[in-house]
């Protein structure tokens, strides 16, 4: 019998500040951090993002609490000198694992697993390391340069033993280790299961050739940076970069109910459909199948859907894309749902989207409301409700949308609890 | 090269790899496990030294040093520096 899966913890870092707690004021005020980035003077166009000011590991493990002194030391020990991913994502999981009360809870009998979306994360770590004469070159480079140094870390800081492994789906990455994460407990390998979204950190490289493939926004609000994302608005030109690492703990409702702890929503279906096509271009077709099949696992009709966090990256293709595969699943509904992109609050984090947009979905369910869309001031046409203002909504279930490069669709279906 | 130099650039980079170690009164007759360090570390320590000193040394001719101090003096030898 196929276990259900239940959201116990969330940890967030991103640009809007560290902690659940400033990501829900951040969504409801509709408050985001977008700047002009003065990092990568190579580059000859403007680079607008949503970035981490001013992070310093130690300062940011001392905003912990309720977390035993020996996880922080294990943790702060784990994060010296590593790299940016791994010590947000450090902050991010210790968030989550707090949250969860893992630290009060036995888990000597629990399988305990650890999934983490992601890839190329080391980008702006290995261009540091390009700019030294190479035989100076230190031996952690070769552990730190690896995703997988993520895995190993988390494992030891955690003592996490159970399965564990990254998964690289571009910009579904994070919804395609949901997806890992819930298989597995569904299908009774693990208890308890910690899945994490990895900062995308990346190299002027990397920006170059987003730009350089057409994919970047932020030219024509350069000198207004918090204009510039503008999911489903006609002036949308590119995504703009966010830099995020999101936790959430996933566990068995089994575990959930003989631990007494708290369900912060259920995560009811994960999918995924590919477009058999490399490169860029997204398909409404394999878009719209992402989505149904979701439903059809999670046993819904779409017009039970009350809401949908859109992939929305403010792309002019991409957001048309995904408007008329949103009209290909809900074009019979008799009630349509609300639509926002959490892009446009918190940028688009790359690898950690997924989870940092179900962590937003879950907190404006329990919160019951819905965040503004920022910067629609010329909506597109769609039959769902696109939301120009933050609105108050009782939610029962969710649909949270993540496409990749590469014709990678994917689609969560969250419900809420309580 | 003078012995203060080196010692400054070894103390800095145990520091910079350990820096629990900052209130320790570091002593050449330490060894880098005997600080904690697995054999990572200790290739770190040396590496972040000689980066510090510009030194070409090869590693091998560190192969040896059972200490601090060991360390310390053929840093100090080397015809590179």
């Amino acid at each position: 019998m196929l276990r259900r899966v239940i959201v116990t913890g969330m940890g967030q870092l991103s640009a809007v500040g560290q902690g659940i707690e400033c990501l829900k004021e951040a969504l409801l005020l509709g408050r985001s951090c977008f700047s002009k980035s003065h990092q990568f003077p190579e580059l000859l166009f403007p680079v607008v993002a949503a970035l981490l000011s001013d992070f310093q590991f130690d300062l940011a493990l001392s905003l912990l609490s309720g977390l035993p002194s020996e996880l922080l030391l294990a943790a702060k020990k784990a994060g010296h000198r590593a790299p940016l991913t791994i010590q947000a994502t450090l902050i991010a999981a210790l968030e989550a694992w707090q949250k969860a009360k893992l630290p009060l809870r036995s888990l000597e009998k629990m399988r305990v697993g650890l999934v983490v979306a992601g890839h190329n994360t080391t980008r702006a770590y290995q261009a540091l390391h390009t700019e030294k004469p190479l035989h100076y070159l230190t031996p952690s480079y070769a552990l730190r340069f690896q995703d997988a140094d993520q895995v190993g870390t988390l494992s030891e800081v955690f003592n996490i033993r159970d399965l564990g492994f990254t998964v690289g789906a571009t910009s579904a990455s994070g919804n395609v280790a949901i997806m890992q994460a819930f298989r597995m407990i569904q299908q009774n390998l693990l208890d308890i299961c910690l899945v994490v979204g990895t900062l995308a950190d990346l190299s002027s490289l990397e920006l170059q050739g987003f730009h350089s493939i057409g994919a970047l926004g932020g030219r024509q609000f350069a000198n207004q940076p918090d204009q510039a994302c503008r999911p489903f608005d006609a002036a949308r030109e590119g995504f703009i970069w966010g830099q995020g690492s999101g936790c959430l703990v996933l566990e068995s409702e089994l575990v959930v109910k003989s631990h007494g702890v708290t369900a912060l929503a259920e995560i009811k279906a994960v999918s995924m459909a590919l477009d058999a096509n490399r490169s860029a271009n997204p398909n409404h077709e394999g878009q719209m199948l992402a989505m149904k099949k979701a439903l059809s696992e999670a046993r819904l009709v779409p017009q039970e859907i009350g809401y949908v966090n859109a992939h929305g990256t403010s792309s002019v293709l991409g957001d048309q894309t995904e408007i008329d595969a949103l009209q290909l699943v809900f074009g019979e509904a008799k009630e349509v749902p609300c639509v926002n992109s959490t892009k446009s609050i918190i940028g688009h984090c790359l690898w950690s989207a997924g989870i940092m947009e179900v962590i937003a979905t879950i907190l404006q369910m329990q919160q019951g409301f819905l965040h503004a869309n920022l910067n629609l001031e010329t909506p597109m046409a769609s039959i769902c409700h696109l939301l120009k203002s933050m609105q108050l909504r009782a939610v029962q279930y969710a649909l949270s949308n993540s496409f990749g490069f590469g014709g990678i669709n994917t689609s969560v279906v969250v419900a809420h609890k309580g | 090269m003078i012995r203060d130099q080196v010692w400054a650039a070894l103390s800095a980079s145990v520091l910079e790899v350990f820096p629990e170690f900052t209130n320790l009164a570091l002593n050449p007759g330490m060894s880098l496990q005997d600080l904690g360090a697995n054999s990572i570390d200790r290739v770190e320590v040396i590496m972040l030294t000689l980066a510090r000193l510009n030194s070409n040394i090869p590693l091998t001719k560190l192969a040896g040093a059972k200490n601090i101090a060991d360390i310390m003096d053929t840093l100090c030898c080397a015809e590179s520096l």
